[in-house]
């Protein structure tokens, strides 16, 4: 029964890879993404993320310049929500954002909630420990998680 | 040095066979090292992979016992134990069953908990000298490699368990040899994740999982019945073991017998005989009793402690078996 189990499963996986790219997303977001919207939360964490006052400001820092590196090389418009990181979190596990930049480490406690990137930086935090910079994306949407690894690990980024 | 079990010397043949499954077991050791290693750098959110991760972790238990149980039971018996230290075998299988089925149902649990919330595992980038390369065919890489060494070492322990009656060993072998069907798996759910479908990782680790809860439940439950001091049974617990019928013919045979029927335990990898014997005239003499026994032990090397005890007529109440003379040990 077992091996039945397993062929069924390697049959289900190798039909599907006649036709997909892999790593494929469960919910598409790279496909909606690209030449379309991405809805990005910024949490306040200078010099990573600034949110300047006055209306119609754009975000500033390290991180909203990547993010529109990024979302040029997949032709994305860029639509901004500021928050606290436990809100912004919580929409992306909900899917109303498609990324969530903060000044984000790899030690992140949301770890269990969202995926977070490869580090595109790291740095040394006061007290001397290393600290691995990362941005949060969906759980599992993988192709978007490696199109933006991707363009992270190719970028020069300086502190 | 002579290799032996308590104070009985093994013949060439399982003294050959000793050696070869010690260093099967050092060299399936080396290999776990080198497979938990592997797993561990590349298994990143992966549920399967995680689950792949202990078992391999768990099945250091086997060799571990297996080489923790040949070392205890060699020492020879004290007056503190008068049989012997034969049962450490017995207590390294509960040890390696107990801890397959606790690790299994917590297994079972994780992962069936993350079909039912629908977790969806990243799996991104990672660099390896320094090219970008996704990480799901890393962990289908390893999961390749960790696929063909256990089906190789437990085919070759198989027929040492065998010759040793060692019960660990064979549970041993016997994990190795379905251990491809772990990565099979491992690497079904990997793919799945490639191709955007979230739950063949889940799957995939119950899959895996439930395989552990299996194998830790059928181990336990020979591993009880050994210490419940079941009757001899072959290593792979099929069956009533053939020496206790030719134990009884053996006795038989002989000219001053008229029955005779014995209660044989497994201790380990030894046995320990009661024969009784109903003798054709009156009791037997000193020398036909000896004879007698020095008859049984050198029926098998696994004959290490034979009492014969003559008796007016076979003794039901100590041979349930004769009640029943259609079924078990001493039947047809």
């Amino acid at each position: 029964m077992t091996r039945t189990l397993v062929a069924s499963l390697l049959g289900v996986a190798l039909l599907g890879g006649c036709s997909a790219t892999i790593p494929t997303d469960p919910e598409g977001t790279l496909d909606r993404v690209t030449g379309g919207t991405l809805r990005v939360g910024v949490s306040p964490n200078p010099p990573w993320t600034d949110l300047p006052e006055g209306t119609g400001a754009e975000p500033e820092g390290i991180e909203p310049d990547l993010v529109r590196d990024f979302a040029e090389t997949i032709d994305a418009d860029v639509e901004w929500t500021a928050g606290g990181e436990e809100d912004l979190m919580g929409r992306l596990e909900d899917r109303e954002l498609d990324l969530v930049v903060g000044g984000l480490t790899a030690r992140s406690p949301w770890s269990s909630h969202v995926a977070l990137t490869y580090r595109y930086l790291e740095t040394v935090a006061a007290d001397g420990q290393k600290e691995l910079r990362v941005m949060a994306a969906p759980m599992g949407e993988n192709a978007f998680l490696v199109e933006l690894e991707r363009f992270l690990l190719t970028t020069e980024v300086r502190p | 040095m002579t290799a032996r079990f308590g104070h009985t010397e093994l013949p060439d043949e399982q003294e050959r066979a000793l050696r070869r499954a010690v260093r099967l077991a050092w060299l399936t050791i080396a290999f776990l090292v080198t497979a938990v290693t592997g797993v561990y750098l590349v298994m990143g959110s992966s549920q399967a992979m995680k689950a792949a991760w202990m078992e391999d972790m768990l099945s250091f238990i086997p060799p571990i016992s297996f080489l923790v149980a040949v070392r205890v039971t060699r020492r020879r018996p004290s007056a503190r134990h008068p049989y012997g230290y034969h049962r450490a075998v017995a207590v390294g299988h509960l040890v390696a069953a107990t801890a397959l089925v606790a690790m299994g149902a917590f297994m079972v649990w994780d992962s069936g908990s993350g079909l039912v919330k629908a977790e969806h595992p990243p799996v991104g980038l990672m660099e390896v000298a320094g090219q970008p390369v996704w990480s799901g065919w890393l962990m289908i890489g390893v999961m390749a490699y960790t696929a063909v060494p256990p089906v190789l070492l437990g085919r070759a322990k198989m027929p040492l368990a065998e010759k040793l009656h060692d019960r660990v060993l064979y549970a041993d072998a016997d994990m190795n040899k379905a251990d491809w069907m772990t990565a099979v798996g491992g690497i079904a759910g990997v793919v799945g994740i490639g191709l955007g479908l979230w739950w063949a990782d889940a799957v995939a680790a119950l899959f895996i999982s439930g395989s552990i809860l299996r194998d830790g439940v059928r181990n336990m439950r020979v591993a009880v019945s050994a210490i419940m001091d079941a009757r001899a049974e072959t290593y792979d617990g099929e069956g009533p073991h053939p020496l206790v019928r030719r134990i009884d013919a053996a006795l038989g045979a002989l000219p001053w017998v008229d029955k005779a029927r014995s209660r044989v335990r497994d201790e380990g990898h030894v046995f320990h005989v009661e024969a009784f014997v109903v003798p054709v005239d009156g009791a037997p003499d000193l020398t036909e009793l000896s004879r007698a026994r020095e008859l049984l032990c050198d029926l098998d090397w696994k004959v290490q402690d034979a009492v014969v005890v003559p008796v007016e007529e076979l003794p039901e109440e100590f041979l349930p078996g004769l009640r029943e003379e259609t079924a078990g040990h001493d039947a047809s």
